[in-house]
Parts: C-alpha cells; structure tokens; sequence
C-alpha cells in the first residue's frame, strides 16, 4: 500500500504539473481549433459498437442489429445517381396540378391535432397492480403459455458468453425455478422509488444468486467474490447491518451464515422504520464499514459492471450532459433493491433533464444487476448502501 | 444555452454517516456546459485526477455509502419492443398495422432506438389494458415497451391509443395517451405517438409530425428542372407546389408551417415570394424594389423576412415585414447573405466575405456591427441559428471538401458532422437534434438529394424522394 | 473596328432575337445560328459580321473568371474590348450579362458572386463607351452550368459572364 500511496503521490503531482503548465502553455483560446474531421459513424461502425458494447444479450436481437444499420448506410452509397433525371420526371403524373394539391395539404396541417386527451387513468392503474399481483401468482392465464416459449430462447442464451447477457437468461430461467423468484422486484416499482415499502425480492434473490452464479457470464473475477453465495440462506443477516457498529469484518461472515429471509424480513423492517432509524444506526458510530476496505480492483469491478448497461445514446443532449447521483441499497446477493434508487443530486441541467439521465442510470443499475454485481460477499457492510455518480462528461461527443 | 454548474439536491441523502467525505466530494470540481477548449482539456485531467484518487480508495474507508463514479457509458440505440398495435375493430385491422409501423420507422430512424422484431417476442399483448408481463420483455432486453390500439368508427375517423414502459423499472412512463384524426391522415397520428415516445425517453421535443419544402430537381445538370415541394419529414405524402417553368431556389418555412418563402427566377431575375401552402397562392415578397433578392427567412414573428439584395454587383442583408418597405441592416461592398434570425428575433447569423473569405457574423437584428465568429481553416456559409439558440449550423468548405457543421453561438465547440464532395445548406429539425442537408454528388450525372444527421454526427441518412432534391427546410412541429 | 458598312445589318437584327429565347441557349453545344451557307456571307450566320451569331463566335460572348474571383482578366478585358466595339457598331442591341460560377460553392454565395462577375463586365463595357441603358445583368449562381463534369476543366468554363445580345427597340 505504501508503494500505492508514493505512486498515486507521484502521478497526482505530474498530473497537475502538467495542467499548470503544460495545460495552460498549449491551450490557446483563439487558436484555430483542430477539429477531428468528421465524426461520421456509419451503420457498420454502429453495429460494431453495439456488439462491441453490451454486446448482443440475446440471441433474438442479434439478428436486428445488423440489418437496420447497414440499410441506412447502403442507401447513401447508392443515390441511385444514374437514373435518368428524365425519367424520373414521371412525378409529374403522380403530382397533382399546385392548386388540387392545396386542399389537401390544408386538410393535412388540421386533421390530427383534433383531440389529444389523457386516456382513462384506470387502466395505468390496472397494469401496475396487476402486475404486483402478476408476480406473485402469475394472473390471467398468460402466464403459462408465456413460459413455454421462454423456454425455447433459452437453450441458445447459456452458451453466450458476454456479462450482459445474464440478467436476461437469467430472467427467463426464473421462471422454470419458479414464478415468484422471477417478478418480485416488479411490484416494488409500483411504490415510488422514494417509498421503501416492499422488502419481498430477497425472497427471490437467493434463487437469483444460484442461477447467476451458475450462469457466471461474467468474466473471470465474479468466482472469487461469490463465496458467499452458498450462505445466503444464512439468517439474521439484517438486525445485524441494523447495528453494523460491530465489528463488520467479522459480521460479514456471520451474515452469510445467516437465513436470507430472515434477512428480508430484518431489511423490510428496517426500512419501513424509516431513514431516521438507519441512519442513526449509521451515524452512531460512521463505522458500520469497518471491515476490510473495498479494493480498487472490487470497485473497479462494480464500475464496469455497472457501465455496460448505463446507455446515455437515448437522451437527449442537455440530458447527456447532466452528471446525476444515485443512491441505491444493495440486497446480499449484491443485486440492487429497486425500490431504494433514488436521485440524490444532479448537476449542469434542467430537473427535467436529469429525470432522464436518472432513468438512464437506474435501467443501468437493474438491467446490468438483475444477476447480481460482482462484489465480494464479506464485504456487504462496505457496499451495502452506495451512491453512484454517473458523470457523462467524458462520453459527450468526441 | 448555458447551463448554471450547481448541483441541485433532489432527495436528502439517506445516511449522513459520512459528512467528511461529502465535504470531500463537493469540493471536486465539476464544470458543465460550454466552455472553452482548454478547460474542458482541463477537466479531463482533474477527471483523471480523480479516477487516480478514487481507485486505490482504501484510505477512504467509506463512513457513509460506498461512492463510484461512473464516466465510462455506452451510446448505443435503445431496444424498444413494439408489438402490432391492437385492432379494436375489423375497420382498424391494416391501419394498426401500418401505424405501428410507422411508429416503429420513426423512432428506428432517430438512431437512438433500435426495435426488437416480433419474431424475438417471447410474450405478446393481447388486449391494451391487460397488466405487462415485464419479465417477458425483459428477458428480450427491451428496456421500452410500447402497446398501443386503434380503432376507425363508422365516419372514418381513427383513435390510437397507446402506453409506453419502462420495462427495467417496472413501471409506465407517462401516461397512456388517446389521439384521434381523420383516417387519411394516420401518418400523423403516427408521428404524434412517436413523437410522444420519443420525448419521454429523451427528455426533448420530438420532430416526426413535421414536414419539410424543398426543391424537387429533375433533368440534366445543365438544364435542371425545379419544383417547390412539401413533404412529410420521412419522405412521404410529397406534394408540388410550383410547376418547373421557372427556377426556384430554397424555400424556408414560416414559424407556424403555413407559408414558405421562397426565391424564383419567374420575372427573369431572382426575387423573393411567399407562398401560403394551403391554397399555394403566392405574392412577391420584393417587387418594385429592382433588384436581385435571394435568400430569405423569416423572423420569429413570422411577419418580419430577412434577406440579401443586389445592386450593382454588390449583396447586401435588407429586412421588411411583408408589404413594408425595405430596411437595409448590412452596408459594405463585400458579400453578405444568408442570414438567419436568432430564436428570439434579436440577432441574425449571416455570412460575409469582408475578411477575404466567406465566414460567419452575427449582428443585432437591427444592423449594426457584426462580430465573427468563425475563424478554422476554410470558408463558412449558410449558418443557421438553432431552434433551441444554443448552435449555429453551417456549411464549411475546406480543401476541395464540403462539411456541415455546428458551433456555439461564440464560435466555440465547432464540430463538423459531414464531408463529401458537396454537402450544403442545413436546417434543424423543430426539436434542434437533427439537421437536414442538401448532398450532391459529384460528376455529370451529379444529382442532389437529401440526408438527415444527428447533431452528434451519428446516423446520417439518405431521406427517400421521388427524384433528386435539394435545399430542404423544415417545418416546426405541427399543431 | 467599327466598319461603317455594318450599319445596315441591322436589318438582321430580328434574327438575332431567336437567341433571346432559345431555351438552349446555356448550352455549348452546336451553333444554333450557322445553319444555312450559301454566298459570301449568309445574313445572321457567323460569318456576318453584324449577327448574335458572330457575336458570340468570332467577338467572344462570355469571359472566363479565375476561382472565386470577379475581377477582369487581360484576356478578358480583350473580349470585352471586343464586345463594346461590337456594341457601339450595332446600336440595335441590348445585352443582358448573366453572371455564373461553378459548383463549388454555397448556393447563395454563388448567386452572390455570379452577381459580382456581371457586374464586372456591365461596369468595364460602360468604361468602354457602351451606355448603361444597354445592359442589364442577371446572376444564376450555379444554376445553370455548362459543363457538366466535377473537375476544373469545366468549372473553369462554368465561372463565366456571358453577353447575351437582345433586339432592342433602336436605341
């Protein structure tokens, strides 16, 4: 560690030199800006990207990808430039003499606009209770023909070999272990991420955990920290993070030791106590982490597990520019507790901006850990709770 | 705009264990918005700074919650799944159909989305109201999911309905929306679902209810035919509104798409017209003013127009309110043209040559003195102020090569998104996120057509027309 | 250069007019006029001295520009010494000077120069004695090319102002 410390001593101080000096003596306001020429991204290159990137998740998708990018760009290639500009006067039939073309155009611009009401809320409601139902006893009678064909898309999900792809194998895998384990995190959205009601996905999460980690679609370091994973079903597991004042370190391995639903149950009431309770607990000592400190490597690891799913290329640009902080509280099986995600501070846009970088961040935080993050299990005191700065700067437009 | 750099609290912060580290972390900096080049260079070195400063975090031994900062996303199209919009009745069957697809086409074409095809569907919606099974489209990755219904009554008049959700979430985004229109004009309703999709995942306006006049060309280069012409933003419902018996030259849209302006060598000279697109009747703009005019746009109040005047050679910017007289705002033998009005009417973007070489100025709407603000390697022409005021596009010209770009309004943060043999006269869509452009191609048989790209400089596309085209210009959103 | 004869070709001015609206007439192409031949000097053909036709063909009806450039050539200013001659001689012409540049540029700025460039010739055939009532300028920009081709062997011929002859009504 002392090494660590003089070589981040080290590459801090170069690193400001370098901004005093040689930042300031090379950054001229007026100089003629070298601009990299063009930043055209083709269809391919996008399509490389994807794959690149979270790389096809599934198999169904993988086919779309290719054949929607490469139209575009085959088309600009082929203006079909050549035709005979005198052929192509033909429109003339198809077009209508100016004045014919008026009414009809004037119809056009009014028509629609006509009546854009707010359909019957009943029916949002409908959907959202449902669904808490839904999870848990699977409605209407949809549900069994949907795991059947969720089984035929599955045999071909396993062999693939990206990260991303396990929250959805893992998803339709659920459903053969059983219904319940699958939906659970579903009836919490209906409460507002502010309300910490439902504490049910623990339940589910045990399940979870042994999928994943048979699936371990992850790279190579999710072995190493998912010891705990036989543990789970350790109980207790909550009153303890209730007073982590405790030697964490030493907790740690209690808790998994500990029944997971006990855990739930503990974890529920916690947070239906209220914010004041646990944040007391927190405050009393500040120490509730004590254990063994994450390492760069294990953060690192969150990070990456975290970025592969955090897409900003569906916002807009104000929203693209806005860095939001999000708090979110981690089950023990390091999946995160949807309905604890929160917003917790945004920075260098409308609110309305960040609402959209936030839902950005939170897809991230559940899609890329519906399978659980790679974190080390006798270290949940240490990542229990964390908050999750999600800064686009560096990804805006190069 | 500029966005203010303070971060705004949304929701206390669950746990205050840790009121030291908070400091710490407040005190990063943190700079947003536009700024010059060096120090963004400057943030990304404290960036790195941090990055440094957080990895080997042991000495941070967290109080309260653990804190990762990510800056290392993707950018990639959002997978959406669409199922077929629902028929309510045998009268809607082809039209919820071809209304899912369209909706489908215009989000697809934004390139920030990417639709799942049905055949990947592992779960259906069978009826608009039922409760999502969102596990099922989790398991396909669809991170949105749009259901949607239509109906067509006995007067032939369509309803769509539709829902949009957040399928990680759990949860509808928004709320489900009812439209109704005659049936002739499904492509509309269409484009508003889409339009309504589109704004609330991104946060902005969208623009697919929108048209675009441009100038349908046909003919050998050296004797082109012209027509004015509107079509729909993607390409369909073209219609003509002048015959080719003159040259006609870009037309621009009034503020409320009711009328286009529009230069025509119908006297034998160019002069300036308006037309009223419901009726395609038409006035000229400039007579009795004798000269050569070109180049006009309108004002945000729709009634004042900007343009350029020629007498004796030399082009100078004038502004009227239609049927007023002429008011000269630029004086100078150079070339100056192509102005634009800022979004609030206060300042027009034009281009001048006084320097030596075409580049762009901005001056009060009144005239006056101009400042520069283009000074990279090359010329700069047809700049064209934003919708949302923040950007100028451009045409930039350097080294045999056309380029449409974008800058700030300072002439800062230039960012050119295209290059080809001829790329030339852009305009933004109502939402100012994508800009449509004129491209030739190069050769005797050289012919215009029409591309769209993202602001970013992603997802250019040929827009589909019935021949060659140029000089788009598109309309705002419709009502 | 004046020759006292030609006076009374003026006769022949109404052939000339055909040039006004020959919709071809931004074509390089073949000779519209020289159609006919028979005896010394067919009346309107390029060998009359006092036709559009030999105007263009023997006079020189357009002067070619360097890039981006309005302001006169050596050999151009000979053309157009050669253009006010002819005017002065045949009195029963106006002219209008169509100003053109190539394809490389913006639209508006092209109109703009094109603009330029008539003007040019308007103002130096002025200097030369050809009243101002004469003539007329009109710009199209790149509108209406004459090559065709992308490279500067026709953009070359494309930066043009040409002299393009009218009956008038006697002046």
């Amino acid at each position: 560690m002392n090494t660590g410390v003089k070589i981040s001593g080290a590459a801090h101080a170069g690193l400001i030199l370098w901004m005093l000096f040689g930042g300031f003596l090379s950054f001229d306001r007026r100089e003629p800006m070298e601009f990299t020429e063009v930043t055209l991204i083709s269809g391919e290159q996008l399509a490389a990207m994807q794959a690149a990137g979270s790389a096809a998740p599934d198999t169904p998708e993988t086919p779309a990808v290719p054949d929607a990018p490469s139209e575009p760009e085959s088309a600009p290639e082929t203006p079909a430039p050549e035709v005979q500009p005198e052929e192509v006067v033909a429109p003339e039939e198809v077009v209508p003499e100016a004045p014919e073309v008026a009414p009809e155009v004037a119809e056009t611009l009014e028509v629609p606009q006509a009546d854009v009401t707010a359909v019957a809320p009943p029916a949002p409601t409908a959907p959202e209770a449902p669904d808490g139902a839904a999870v848990v006893l699977a409605p209407e009678a949809a549900p069994a023909p949907r795991s059947a064909p969720r089984i035929a898309p599955e045999p071909s999900a396993p062999p693939e070999p990206d990260a991303a792809i396990a929250d959805e194998v893992q998803e339709a895998r659920r459903p053969d272990e059983g219904t319940e384990a699958a939906e659970p995190e579903e009836p919490r959205e209906a409460t507002a991420p502010e309300a910490a009601v439902t504490a049910i996905q623990p339940d589910a999460t045990p399940d979870a955990g042994g999928a994943v980690a048979a699936l371990a679609p992850t790279g190579s370091p999710r072995p190493a920290s998912r010891p705990r994973q036989p543990a789970p079903p350790a109980p207790a597991a909550e009153p303890v993070q209730d007073d982590p004042p405790d030697t964490a370190s030493q907790q740690a391995p209690a808790d998994v030791a500990e029944d997971a639903i006990a855990a739930a149950v503990a974890e529920a009431v916690a947070e239906s106590a209220g914010g004041a309770d646990t944040s007391q607990a927190e405050r009393g000592t500040g120490s509730a982490p004590t254990g063994p400190p994450m390492t760069a490597g294990e953060k690192d690891a969150l990070r990456i597990g975290v970025q592969k799913c955090w897409n900003i290329g569906s916002l807009s640009s104000e929203a693209q520019r806005v860095t939001v902080t999000v708090f979110v509280r981690m089950n023990q099986d390091a999946t995160p507790d949807t309905a604890s995600i929160r917003m917790i501070e945004f920075e260098g846009g409308t609110e309305a901006a960040a609402n959209r970088a936030y839902e950005a961040a939170r897809r991230a935080i559940i899609r890329c850990g519906s399978g659980g993050y790679d974190l080390p299990a006798e270290k949940f005191a240490q990542w229990q709770e964390i908050e999750m700065i999600f800064n686009p700067e560096q990804m805006r437009v190069r | 705009m500029m966005i203010a750099s303070h971060r705004i609290r949304t929701a206390p912060r669950p746990h205050r264990g840790g009121d030291q580290a908070l400091r710490r972390h407040e005190v990063q900096p943190r700079q947003k918005g536009a700024k010059p080049m060096f120090l963004r260079a400057i943030s990304f070195v404290f960036a790195c700074v941090i990055a440094l400063h957080t990895a080997p975090g042991e000495s941070v031994a967290q109080d309260g919650p653990l804190r990762i900062e990510i800056t290392e996303g993707v950018i990639e199209p959002l997978p959406f799944a669409l199922p077929a919009f629902l028929p309510e009745n045998a009268a809607a069957t082809q039209l919820a159909a071809d209304i899912s697809n369209v909706i489908a086409a215009d989000l697809e074409g934004t390139g920030l989305f990417r639709q799942i095809p049905a055949q990947a569907h592992i779960g259906s919606v069978t009826s608009f109201d039922a409760p999502i099974a969102y596990a099922d489209w989790k398991a396909i990755n669809a991170q949105a999911l749009i259901t949607g219904a239509v109906s067509v009554d006995g007067s032939g008049r369509a309803t769509v309905k539709f829902r949009l959700y957040d399928v990680f979430s759990g949860r509808e985004l928004g709320e489900g929306l009812r439209l109704g229109g005659a049936t002739n004009s499904w492509r509309r309703l269409a484009h508003k679902v889409a339009d309504q999709v589109y704004s609330r995942i991104t946060g902005e306006g969208g623009y697919f209810d929108s048209r675009v006049v441009f100038v349908a060309e046909s003919g050998p280069k050296n004797a082109r035919e012209k027509r004015l012409a509107v079509m729909d933003y993607d390409g369909a419902n073209v219609q003509y509104l002048t015959d080719s018996s003159s040259i006609v030259l870009a037309p621009r849209f009034s503020p409320t798409g009711d009328r286009v302006l529009y230069t025509s060598y119908a006297t034998g000279q160019p002069e300036i017209y308006v037309m009223r697109v419901g009726n395609v009747r038409q006035q000229a703009l400039t007579d009795g003013e004798g000269a050569m005019t070109f180049a006009p746009r309108f004002g945000p109040d729709g009634e004042t127009v900007v343009y350029s005047r020629t007498t004796g050679g030399n082009t100078d910017i004038f502004a009227k309110r239609i049927g007023g007289a002429p008011v000269q705002l630029t004086n100078t033998p150079s070339i100056e043209t192509a102005p634009s009005y800022s979004p609030d009417g206060k300042q027009i973007v034009f281009e001048s040559d006084r320097s030596g070489t075409q580049q762009l100025y901005i001056m009060s709407a009144a005239g006056g003195e101009a400042r520069r603000i283009s000074f990279g390697p090359g010329r700069y022409g047809t700049p064209v102020w934003s919708p949302r005021g923040d950007l100028i596009a451009f045409t930039k010209q350097n080294q045999g090569r056309f380029h449409i770009g974008v800058m700030r309004t300072d002439g800062s943060e230039e960012r050119l998104l295209t290059a080809s043999f001829l790329d030339e006269g852009p305009t933004w869509a109502p939402n100012g996120r994508v800009i449509m452009f004129t491209r030739e191609s190069a050769g005797a048989g050289g012919q215009p057509a029409l591309y769209t790209v993202d602001v970013s400089g992603r997802n250019l596309r040929r827009l589909p027309t019935p021949s060659a085209a140029s000089d788009p210009a598109w309309s705002p959103l419709l009502p | 250069m004046a020759h006292a004869v030609v006076t009374a070709a003026l006769l022949i001015g109404a052939i000339g007019l055909s040039a006004c609206t020959n919709a071809n007439r931004f074509g390089s192409g073949s000779d519209p006029y020289g159609a006919g031949a028979s005896g010394a000097v067919t009346p309107g053909s390029a060998s009359d001295p006092t036709s559009p036709a030999y105007f263009q063909a023997a006079v020189g009806d357009r002067v070619l520009f360097p890039v981006d450039q309005s302001s006169l050539t050596a050999a151009a200013q000979s053309t157009l010494d050669g253009q006010a001659a002819w005017m002065a001689s045949n009195t029963a012409y106006n002219a209008t000077i169509e100003g053109h540049a190539d394809e490389q540029g913006t639209r508006e700025y092209n109109l703009a120069l094109g603009a330029r460039r008539a003007n040019a010739v308007q103002e130096y055939l002025i200097s030369r004695g050809v009243a101002g009532t004469r003539l007329k300028t009109v710009s199209y920009g790149k509108e209406r090319p004459i090559e065709i081709c992308s490279e500067e062997a026709c953009y070359a011929q494309n930066r043009r102002a040409v002299t393009v002859l009218q009956a008038g009504l006697g002046s």
